[in-house]
């Protein structure tokens, strides 16, 4: 049985769908059977930063209505094996998405795959809301400003309560907190927010930080998922995320100032 | 009061409810010693006695009889209406009986929480408590308790008693209560306490950096907290025809 992993946010523009692309790429990478579902019916973006919008036939809407079989819409990706992309609707409105349809695809999803990751729209709207129904975890992108935070509290708010664990009185989704775009010099001049501050508020485990990097406007622009530039600042850090996702200790990166000596040992394991 | 078909056939109906009661609790048993008492709080705090409904509690006395007849006009004179009495000797309940009053059993070990006093005094101390008058055999005091963070867009209220949060009340989030607020963590978004308008109730919490407190519809915006206060322990309450803002502890 898959595990279903929502990436959500509630502000739009934080980093989800690069998230989602370089998380399930580094699940493939170990070799991980997973499928990425973009949920952004009419803005898609996933099949950009994934670099495989030229083979997109079917789509998800399509599926749901009944217009194209599930492996018509699957997406096998070209770099990695044992990953698949399930495409979003630009034509469509998030209207075109069903309950029912949403629970059919996943449950079929399950069989096959480790992983089902489902990137969600921006906002608390239906999309957004069928994104997350379903999920198993959560990984919630933050952005180190205050109305990040805020609206991360809201999703974590509705995590809790209009999904299908929380209705049916079932364990409670695991939720993880994705810290993007962490810039350690404007977070030491006080133009962001600091890890702790975002840590306190949102009082949930830290799953990744990912720094504020060039490589991740060139990998989506080159439409190669971030986690394939192992070189960068930003790819290793997903790397570490997902390591962590598969239950790894890692210790934290790229939150300070150039002084690694000494956050290793200010934050032991990386993970509290 | 649709489902009351034939109304002009029903002269009441009976219904529970929670009021709150002033609680007297005495300490000694004689008349004097309270009437002076009770006269140096009436200079006090004038407000307070406007023919106030109040309990006397006698659970503290030792004595079998009591002069409950002088007691109770003391009380009259200064302006607070003895309703009944809690507690006491066989003899007690029949003479509360016989003066008309109410009486109530004797409160077990710890259920009485003494939320306010007029003064801290050692002949009587008024507490507060709610009184049930229903049909429900054991008075409950309805505390609701919130394990977890109160995030932004939601809300969590006690619709009878005080609120228990244990975490944070985040930007966004609201907490409302008919009794007291207490938010063991930070409260960063709105709390009302007293929504019914006991204007008794407080907002107790760790660290204090509200969007908005209210107690029974008087209210302060954060722009209006003394920014002193602000990320520390406080304490909210109504006095003096106005929130009251202070350091906890």
């Amino acid at each position: 049985m898959a595990k279903i992993i929502v990436v959500t946010s509630g502000k739009g523009g934080v980093g989800k769908t690069t998230s989602a692309a370089a998380i399930s790429t580094g699940l493939a990478l170990r070799g991980k059977k997973t499928v990425v579902i973009d949920f952004d019916v009419g803005l898609r973006n996933l099949d950009l930063i994934m670099g495989c919008e030229r083979r997109v036939v079917y789509d998800l809407v399509n599926v749901i209505q009944g217009e194209a079989g599930l492996n018509q819409a699957l997406i096998r990706d070209k770099r990695v094996e044992n990953l698949f992309i399930l495409p979003a609707s630009q034509t469509r409105d998030k209207d075109a998405l069903t309950q029912e349809g949403v629970a059919e695809i996943l449950e079929k999803l399950q069989e096959d795959f480790d992983f089902i990751l489902c990137d969600s729209p921006a906002g608390i709207e239906r999309g957004a809301q069928l994104a997350m129904y379903f999920a198993d975890e959560a990984i919630v992108v933050t952005n180190p400003e205050v109305s990040s935070v805020r609206d991360s509290d809201r999703i974590l708010g509705l995590l809790a309560s209009k999904t299908r664990r929380a209705e049916q009185g079932e364990d409670p989704i695991k939720e993880h907190l994705l810290v993007t775009r962490y810039n350690p010099e404007r977070v030491t001049s006080g133009d962001m927010l600091t890890l702790d501050d975002i840590r306190e508020i949102l009082a949930i485990n830290l799953l990744g930080l990912i720094p504020e990097s060039e490589a991740v406007l060139r990998a989506s622009n080159q439409g190669v998922p971030v986690t394939h530039d192992i070189s960068s600042d930003a790819g290793q850090a997903y790397s570490d995320t997902v390591s962590r996702l598969l239950g790894e200790d890692m210790p934290l990166r790229f939150h300070e100032l150039q002084r690694k000596g000494l956050l290793s040992r200010m934050f032991g394991g990386g993970r509290r | 009061m649709s489902l009351n078909v034939d109304s002009a056939a029903v002269a009441f109906t009976f219904k529970g409810g929670m009021l709150p009661m002033t609680v007297m609790e005495l300490s000694s048993a004689d008349p004097e010693r309270i009437r002076q008492q009770l006269a140096g709080k009436l200079s006090q705090s004038p407000a307070f006695f406007q023919h106030t409904p109040v309990v006397l509690s006698v659970e503290k006395l030792d004595e079998p009889h009591l002069a409950l007849e002088r007691i109770c006009a003391v009380c009259r004179d200064h302006k607070l209406l003895p309703v009944a009495v809690r507690g006491g000797t066989e003899p007690v309940r029949q003479s509360a009986w016989a003066l008309g009053l109410g009486w109530f059993p004797p409160v077990e070990e710890g259920r009485a929480r003494v939320l306010e006093s007029v003064t801290s005094s050692p002949v009587h101390e008024v507490t507060r408590e709610e009184t049930e008058v229903s049909e429900a055999e054991a008075p409950a005091i309805a505390t609701r308790l919130y394990r977890g963070t109160v995030r932004s867009g939601q809300q969590v209220s006690a619709s009878e008693g005080d609120l228990v949060v244990i975490g944070a009340v985040n930007a966004g989030a609201e907490v409302l209560a008919a009794g007291s607020i207490h938010v063991y963590g930070a409260l960063r978004g709105r709390a009302l306490a007293g929504i019914h308008g006991n204007t008794h109730a407080g907002i107790y919490c760790r660290e204090l950096e509200a969007e908005l407190l209210s107690v029974a519809g008087n209210y302060k915006r954060s722009e209006d907290i003394d920014p002193q206060l602000s990320g520390r322990p406080a304490e909210v309450h109504f006095t003096k025809e106005q929130l009251e803002i202070k350091p906890l502890g």
